[in-house]
């Protein structure tokens, strides 16, 4: 793991951050996808086409236009170990449902260097992601916020 | 159904959390993080926490979103807002517990916001934050 440990980038880099906007583009889940998604949390697939809100993780980031591992890279992560969740924020206004195309768009709203209370360094990056419905109204927004820890593993 | 805040939520168990379902839930993702997939991975980390994944922060969450649908209705959900102090391990046995804080009304339905967590016997609390769920139309408050 130490092997492949990237440098630290400079704060700038990681400030600079804030405001990075992705493509966008459209998501929609697929009845077998809801039905795999739902299995894996243990309940059982709900009705009337309604989505798992477990989906409200990937479908912002793919539907975005962006990936996991392009996340993981733009704040320069050491490893794919070294990311720590600081919090996922989750409002639903509208149930999403299978089959149904939602438009997605998606920036960095906030790129910060801290130190935890042992002192070690962390960068503290915060993605926002606007679900909409194919009549653009709001059907979801997501906030995940990660932590870019250095050098703790 | 009564309702009155410091109310419990009916509990929700996860017997064991499943490696297998951690391997789907990667594929779905598409999450190249091997915690969740390489028992070998997680056991080189300096943490202690042997050969066993690390269950998806999503998954965690979506047992706390299952307690609330069981009780609240398949669409009840309007907010959750959920922080990580631990990880969850594959093997373990782990229950989602809530409470009814506020009882409010907003734009012409009730809703209730909820304390909530995900807990294992042994180490305590392994995610924690708050939810919000509409209320289903059979719901009585209680002051």
């Amino acid at each position: 793991m130490v092997a492949n440990r990237k440098p630290i980038p400079s704060e700038a880099d990681i400030t600079r951050l804030t405001g990075h906007n992705f493509p966008g583009g459209f998501y929609t889940v697929a009845h077998w996808e809801n039905f795999l998604l739902t299995e894996c949390t243990g309940a059982a697939l709900l009705p009337d086409g309604l989505v798992h809100p477990v989906a409200l993780f990937h479908i912002p980031i793919v539907g975005a236009g962006t990936s996991i591992a392009e996340m993981f890279a733009l704040g320069q992560a050491e490893s794919d170990l070294s990311i720590m969740i600081e919090s996922y924020d989750w409002e639903i206004f509208v149930a999403l449902r299978e089959e149904t195309r939602y438009a997605i768009n998606s920036s960095i709203t906030s790129a910060n260097r801290c130190r935890n209370e042992q002192g070690d360094l962390y960068d503290r990056i915060q993605f926002c992601f606007e679900i909409h419905t194919p009549d653009h109204g709001l059907a979801a927004r997501v906030t995940m916020t990660w932590h870019y820890t250095r050098n703790m593993l | 159904m009564k309702l009155a805040v410091g109310d419990s939520i009916p509990e929700w168990e996860m017997a064991s959390v499943s490696p297998e379902r951690m391997r789907t839930m990667a594929a779905i993702l598409r999450d190249p993080n091997p915690l969740h997939w390489d028992r070998d991975a997680v056991d080189a980390l300096p943490l202690g926490l042997g050969k066993r994944t690390i269950n998806q922060g999503p998954l965690g969450l979506s047992y706390i979103i299952n307690m609330l649908q069981a009780w609240g209705g398949p669409d009840c959900l309007r907010r959750i807002v959920m922080r990580f102090p631990q990880v969850v391990l594959d093997g373990e046995r782990v229950v989602a517990r809530g409470e009814i804080s506020v009882l409010r009304e907003a734009q012409g339905v009730w809703l209730a916001d909820c304390s909530t967590r995900l807990e294992h016997d042994d180490r305590g609390v392994l995610l924690e934050g708050t939810a919000t769920i509409v209320l289903p139309e059979n719901a009585v408050l209680i002051d």
